[in-house]
């Protein structure tokens, strides 16, 4: 086990280097093979209407003018070393990692996206409880009530869940809840460090939008996963051998049902720390998914790799808890 | 309900005489204002400050759809922050406080008055106040100014804020690199600004510039002492001089303000005081932003820029809702320009025919109609802007939807009778631009012109496709959308980068009409060194004419934009300085 985790760890650098390469490559080379020059790549980080020595200043500046070998090496230099920036009247020591400097707020990226990770924390987890609750339960209940009028309201529950967008669900329920009838007024993210109650206040809102959208996938994935499973001759011969039903479903039934819903929640919490963009951006919390917004219209070069290859990470490390999962869920597999 | 209804109306007529008194009386810019109190009432604060009041405490929340550029005074560049920098910096000259269009005019803020011209226009002298503090008590030098203004050029590390000063002065401006390589004595190695003693700042133009008072308006010329300047991270711990001291600021995320114990009305009464605390919320869902106002958890909408679709409906179905709102000029103007170097449009004829031919209507609806649009435009300049001419060469505002007669006959005087082809650039990512450009690509098609949509995005819209005139050229695009908000409101400000001759660049072009008139770029010349007001807004007027006879550019909307004041808001009014709220003097009704 320990040996498959240091391979994983390893398998997970290599794939962070390809991954920034990647973002690098369609930030700086594409726009130059498309004749974008370097004087029009630094125009774009001057103010309105700016001198040519302004231009200039910004392009030395940001060492937009070095080949691109050199700009990507200075890149992983600094994750690794740390680097030194001009900021004024000093140069400032960015520590490692450096994922250097933003070129809007010109300020080091990495404490940015870290004050933004308990947000887009909190959110992901609180969601991520609701939906396996949820979605879950309900997805069981309906495998085993199959047919019955709860279970094609559940159904029909989770299709709409799955269809409606967080950006229309999101705003309906800011509309319904925070602004007609204010049993969640004002909501803004609280440290759950500052205040626990109302950080779960602020927090419920959003946790159920999220939670509304993947729990009805997941009931519909546990549904059909249940299904199959209690039909397998395995449940029957639990059944003949006179186990409780409560133990042929939960222990027999489930356990196997579970497999593809590990997989896949390893995919989705992944994702969704590295930012619940649409979530996010629709109540105004300000974390990575936000960061990633305001990054890629900024076109802030730093601000987007850095965000970039911590989402790659957190997808990499919940893949990784997920193969490991596989162990204790699935007997037959050993690593 | 009925009661606030019954009680807008009737002071809606009230209003006007207010407003007008408001706007005669001298004033000398105080806090405290000049204006009389206006009624709750729709367009109430276009005229007339709403809610005034002098009471203090309450907290004041501004909630920002976006973040600043900076909050560095000498690092940003959007109208919003220049409003808003007034609570914390002192400028040397800043806008009166009153509604409407007196609040265009200047009064010193750091400075005792404006500048002194002297040397035929070369030189500017400003005398500072004594006795101005920064908030750990040091007192504000003219050095600290000449400081502010010197960190500026040193745009590697500052590179938001404008350019006025380098393009502007003398001495050793061109080629200075800023202090934080000068190595002359003390930092200040910028020769084009002088200080002869502690309370006076000496600057001296490359050329005459008449208007050089609205530069001192620009947060650029608010002191920054220079042990304390930090460069590019002077943004999150500002020395404030103005009425307010920042407690706290997470960038991008939002900043809380405390009254500064140093500043006194008396030595700056240009702002005022009132809220016991100021909370910046940024990067909010705009939809948010209107629900929060609405129900009274922001006063102000930062950005200014008018509230969405869905905000817009209710507020103009409620009147309750309506009677705090304003619909004002936001003093930008939307246009879309033609380029005279992109054959046929060589051809001046050829330009006026898509003058004619344009469907203002449509272009207007396209822009979000007349309430959240703007009034259709038959100048360059907005009605805001002092020098604003009133005159309608090509009938934008009688024939509403255009004249393809007449553009047929002008097609014919240019030797293209059957039409011809042409691109259109526009910003793909801007909805209204979209549908403004597909409204002008079918009004153009009924009179023979087939057109070609080449949709780009903003970030880089100026840099490498519609501000790049070798790229229209080979590209054939003869037409570009695009708008204006002047950096200050005159003509100077709204004409200069997008007229003038001198302004064209090979990257990042605002004349994008590329328009080289000679009779402009006399009139702009010789405007430059008229220090009398009205002769030069005369002048604007000329050149607006000139400009539209020439044809580079084809009024769409004058824009406007539907903003709301919440009830809890104190003296709320629309200036048409910055051509927002007037940020400096708002306090809360509550607390």
């Amino acid at each position: 086990m320990i040996t498959f985790i240091i391979r994983r760890l390893i398998g997970t650098i290599f794939l962070l280097i390809v991954v920034s390469m990647i973002t690098f490559a369609i930030f700086f080379l594409i726009p130059r093979l498309a004749g974008q020059n370097t004087y029009q790549l630094a125009a774009q980080y001057v103010g309105r209407n700016p001198t040519r020595q302004a231009v200039l200043q910004v392009e030395q500046q940001l060492g937009l003018a070095d080949p691109l070998y050199l700009q990507y090496g200075r890149f992983l230099k600094g994750i690794v070393f740390g680097a030194h920036y001009r900021s004024g009247p000093q140069v400032t020591y960015c520590p490692p990692p450096c994922f250097g400097y933003s070129f809007r707020s010109q300020l080091p990226v990495w404490p940015q996206m870290m004050s933004d990770v308990p947000v887009t924390l909190s959110l992901a987890i609180g969601a991520s409880v609701l939906w396996l609750i949820g979605g879950v339960s309900i997805g069981v209940l309906s495998a085993l009530r199959r047919g019955t009028l709860f279970d094609r309201f559940s159904m029909g529950v989770a299709l709409a869940g799955v269809s409606l967008p967080i950006f229309f669900t999101g705003l309906i329920a800011l509309e319904l809840f925070s602004y007609k009838w204010p049993i969640f007024p004002n909501v803004q993210f609280v440290p759950f460090t500052q205040n626990p109650l109302e950080w779960a206040r602020n927090l419920i809102l959003p946790w159920c939008v999220l939670a509304f959208l993947y729990a009805a996938l997941y009931a519909r994935l546990t549904r059909a996963g249940m299904l199959e499973t209690m039909s397998e001759d395995y449940i029957r011969t639990a059944r003949a051998k006179g186990l409780r039903e409560r133990k042929v479903i939960v222990k027999h039934g489930l356990r196997a049902a579970l497999t593809p819903i590990v997989t896949i929640f390893g995919m989705d919490i992944g994702l969704l720390l590295g930012g619940a963009i649409i979530t996010e951006v629709t109540f105004s919390l300000h974390g990575l998914g936000f960061f990633t917004v305001q990054a890629v219209n900024n076109q802030d070069l730093p601000e987007i790799l850095g965000v970039t290859m911590l989402a790659a990470f957190f997808i990499v490390v919940a893949n990784l808890v997920v193969d490991i999962l596989y162990a204790v869920l699935d007997p037959r597999v050993r690593y | 309900m009925r009661r606030r209804r019954t009680f807008g109306l009737a002071a809606l007529g009230a209003v006007g005489a207010l407003a007008l008194a408001a706007c005669s009386s001298g004033g000398s810019g105080s806090a405290s204002s000049t204006s009389s109190p206006g009624a709750v009432a729709y367009n109430a604060g276009l005229t007339s400050i709403v809610n005034q009041s002098t009471k203090k405490g309450g907290t004041l929340t501004f909630d920002w759809r976006s973040a600043p550029d900076s909050f560095d005074p000498g690092n940003t560049y959007y109208a919003a922050d220049w409003d808003f920098a007034r609570l914390y910096s002192t400028a040397l000259m800043t806008y009166k406080n009153c509604p409407g269009a007196c609040g265009k005019e200047l009064i010193p803020a750091l400075a005792t008055a404006p500048g002194v011209v002297s040397d035929k226009g070369l030189t500017w002298t400003y005398h500072i106040k004594s006795g101005l503090k920064f908030q750990d008590g040091t007192p504000v030098t003219s050095q600290d100014v000449k400081y502010a203004v010197e960190r500026t050029f040193d745009r590697g590390v500052l590179p938001n804020g404008p350019s006025y000063f380098a393009n502007l002065l003398g001495g050793n401006a061109a080629s200075y690199p800023g202090p934080y390589k000068d190595r002359a004595k003390n930092l200040m190695g910028l020769t084009a600004i002088d200080t002869p003693d502690a309370t006076t700042v000496v600057f001296h133009l490359k050329a005459p510039f008449s208007d050089f008072d609205y530069v001192a308006t620009i947060p650029q010329t608010a002191p920054v002492p220079p042990n304390k300047d930090t460069g590019a991270s002077y943004q999150t711990h500002i020395d404030s001089t103005g009425p307010y001291e920042f407690q706290s600021y997470q960038v991008n995320k939002g900043a809380v303000l405390v009254p500064n114990p140093q500043w006194s009305a008396a030595q700056n009464p240009t702002v005022s005081q009132l809220a016991s605390k100021i909370v910046v919320n940024m990067n909010m869902n705009p939809n948010d932003v209107d629900n929060r106002l609405l129900a009274g958890d922001a006063q102000v909408d930062f950005a200014g820029t008018g509230v969405q679709a869905a905000a817009r409906a209710k507020i103009l179905s409620n009147p309750s809702l309506k009677a705090n709102a304003d619909d004002p000029l936001t003093g930008f103007g939307w246009f879309f320009y033609i380029d005279s170097q992109v054959p046929p449009f060589t051809n001046v004829a050829c330009r006026q025919a898509i003058e004619y031919a344009a469907n203002h209507l449509t272009l207007q609806n396209a822009y979000g109609g007349p309430v959240a649009g703007g009034a259709i435009g038959s100048t360059v300049m907005p009605p805001t802007i002092a020098g604003y001419k009133k005159f309608d060469l090509y009938e934008a505002t009688t024939k509403t939807q255009g004249d393809p007669a007449k553009a047929k006959q002008l097609l014919a005087t240019c030797g293209q009778p059957n039409g011809f082809s042409t691109g259109i650039a526009y910003r793909s990512d801007r909805p209204t631009e979209t549908q403004g450009a597909q409204a002008l690509q079918q009004a153009l098609s009924a009179v023979g012109i087939k057109t070609t949509l080449h949709g780009y995005p903003t970030a880089t819209y100026f840099t490498n496709f519609a501000g790049v005139p070798k790229y229209m050229s080979s590209h054939n695009i003869g037409i570009a959308f695009g708008g204006w908000g002047p950096d200050w409101p005159d003509g100077y400000g709204f004409l200069d980068e997008l007229t003038n001759g001198n302004t064209i660049v090979p990257a990042g072009n605002t004349n994008i009409g590329m328009l080289n008139d000679p009779v402009v770029n006399n009139l702009f010349s010789k405007a430059a060194g008229i220090t009398d007001e009205t002769q030069r807004n005369a002048i604007w007027g000329q050149i607006d004419e000139q400009v539209m006879k020439d044809a580079v550019i084809v009024p769409i909307v004058y824009a406007k934009a539907l903003m709301y004041r919440p009830t809890s808001l104190s003296n709320a009014y629309f200036s048409q300085g910055y051509t927002l709220y007037n940020y400096g003097v708002m306090g809360v009704t509550g607390g």
